[in-house]
């Protein structure tokens, strides 16, 4: 590429961290600095990695969910962030959407600060969570969508057409007028990202989008994210389902403990780690193999 | 990106219609609400008829009753909110809201909205369901009790909104908005005057905003709107309302579900 103006960011994110108190009863165990794991003899299985004990500072105990993570997402890419239960995925997705304030840090999102600039983030994203959040309470899909549509600005006239637009788009027209409660897992969780597309956003965060989802409805979830980046909207997904991230990613991160193990495209790391498949790569990282060497990334 | 920008109005405006969509589509739960000051009217008042009037400042059983009873009725209307902001923590809606642009203070007023306008029209029938039971009925001071007793609930609305955000937990919720329902409406002397009371009992009840909120609706359902405790009870009810929002408000700005 000849181009000298480096693309601007969709996410930029220097040395997130994030911290959380936790509650113990009794002693705090002391991290042992001979790990009899070490040796193998008991040590956990590959993907299943111990739980690092909780750190301790002057104002208790803390686990550290983020461990000052860097990442650089360029528009109209779709990221995926990878890494097994528990790794931090969440917590940075919801940094990311301002749901939770960092420790340190710092998240640009858009262009806007996420601390600073919270209210035009918000303008600027859509965020699908996993628990869905669309109204179950007697409300159809469209109400859901119009009154969203309202909430951003819309007026009533508008609201409407978007809201047509979106059942369009991904295939609910026909149920538009029924109560949410009445919807299928697959239908909802298309109302779901219709929700988190109504603002027109730049950048969407899924969290877990196809969980729960039968394949034909994946598949379905994964047209419509090749769709909505064919239009140049911003994806930022995280999963473990690692045929979705290969599909469907330009650039994928792993993460693990709190930290980025792994970053590049998903025939990158394939050839890296000599493996076949994301789950071969996958498992050899976040595996005790790689995790007691130094952490390597794979730059683009 | 919509550049739009949608004012507190709008939202208000569109949050309270949504909460009055929700409630009207379940509208067993505005029937059972109404159920409870009636049955104390048909159930209870009848035990007073004996007491003698003048221990009631001279009003009728059923004048004294009525607005005592429309301010439990008050508590009942606004403490339920808080079950629905659990629930709707539990299915993501009030997390899909706070990453949209809309105001957090905005989610808060169509649920204080709602519960007072619901008030209004379920008290309103409620007396008018009194009056062959003996219950006059003063318009303007009618009025202003309703008008008085629908902040009254928005203050409860608020408060159970704001508990039920913050402690994310049903159990938990509904022992914070029991534990304070008794209290609360007893030591108000909704059920029978303070003034009944002895002494200590009576110094109690001042530390109580409930008490101004029943004082000043007594005084209002009979027709007496200039007097001390009608203005005691609006600066009463509104500080606290105001006290209520701000700290509810809080909560939501803060709320990290």
């Amino acid at each position: 590429m000849l181009d000298s103006t480096p693309a601007p960011l969709a996410i930029e994110v220097r040395g997130l961290k994030k911290t959380f108190p936790v509650r113990t009863r009794g002693a705090v165990p002391k991290p042992t600095p001979a790990d009899p794991g070490q040796d193998g003899a008991s040590a956990s299985p590959p993907g299943q990695p111990p739980t690092p004990p909780p750190k301790q500072s002057r104002r208790g105990a803390f686990v550290e969910a983020v461990s000052g993570i860097d990442l650089d997402v360029p528009h109209g890419q779709v990221f995926a962030f990878l890494g097994p239960n528990g790794a931090g995925k969440t917590t940075t997705l919801r940094i990311l959407t301002t749901l939770l304030p960092a420790t340190s840090g710092t998240a640009k999102v858009a262009g806007f600060d996420v601390t600073t600039q919270q209210r035009q983030v918000r303008r600027n994203i859509g965020y699908v969570g996993q628990l869905g959040g669309t109204d179950l309470d007697h409300a159809t899909g469209r109400e859901n969508l119009v009154l969203a549509a309202r909430l951003y600005g819309l007026r009533k006239r508008d609201a409407l057409t978007r809201a047509a637009e979106l059942l369009e788009g991904f295939d609910l027209t026909a149920l538009a007028d029924q109560e949410t409660s009445t919807y299928s897992g697959g239908q909802r969780r298309r109302l779901d990202v219709a929700l988190g597309m109504v603002g027109q956003p730049s950048v969407l965060f899924l969290d877990e989008p196809s969980t729960g989802l039968d394949p034909q409805n994946r598949m379905n979830l994964w047209d419509q994210v090749r769709r909505l980046r064919a239009a140049g909207t911003t994806v930022f997904l995280t999963t473990h389902y690692l045929d979705e991230a290969d599909a469907l990613a330009d650039n994928v991160a792993i993460m693990d403990h709190g930290q980025i193990i792994a970053r590049g495209t998903p025939a990158e790391l394939k050839a890296r780690t000599g493996s076949t498949t994301l789950d071969d790569v996958f498992l050899t990282l976040t595996g005790r193999v790689l995790r007691d060497t130094e952490s390597q990334e794979v730059r683009s | 990106m919509i550049t739009k920008e949608s004012s507190i109005v709008t939202e208000a405006f569109l949050l309270t219609q949504r909460r009055a969509k929700e409630l009207l589509r379940e509208p067993q739960w505005i029937f059972s609400g109404m159920a409870t000051p009636i049955l104390y009217l048909v159930l209870f008042a009848p035990l007073l008829t004996n007491i003698p009037s003048a221990l009631f400042g001279g009003l009728s059983v059923v004048q004294m009753f009525v607005p005592g009873m429309l301010v439990l009725f008050a508590f009942g209307s606004g403490q339920g909110i808080g079950w629905t902001v659990i629930h709707e923590l539990d299915t993501g809606v009030i997390e899909r809201f706070r990453v949209t642009p809309v105001r957090r203070v905005s989610l808060l007023l169509g649920s204080v909205i709602r519960d007072g306008l619901f008030f209004i029209v379920c008290a309103l029938i409620v007396c008018l369901i009194a009056i062959p039971f003996g219950f006059v009925i003063h318009p303007s001071g009618l009025a202003l009790t309703l008008l008085l007793l629908a902040v009254l609930t928005g203050t409860v609305s608020a408060t159970s909104a704001a508990i039920g955000l913050a402690l994310k937990n049903i159990g938990a919720l509904a022992a914070s908005i029991m534990s304070m329902q008794l209290p609360l409406t007893l030591l108000a002397g909704a059920l029978l005057p303070i003034s009944m009371g002895p002494t200590w009992l009576r110094v109690l009840a001042h530390f109580n905003p409930f008490y101004y909120a029943v004082e000043a609706a007594r005084d209002l359902a009979s027709g007496h709107i200039l007097t001390v405790n009608v203005g005691l009870g609006f600066l009463v009810v509104f500080a606290v309302f105001a006290l209520a929002l701000t700290w509810a408000s809080r909560v939501f700005q803060k709320a990290v579900a």
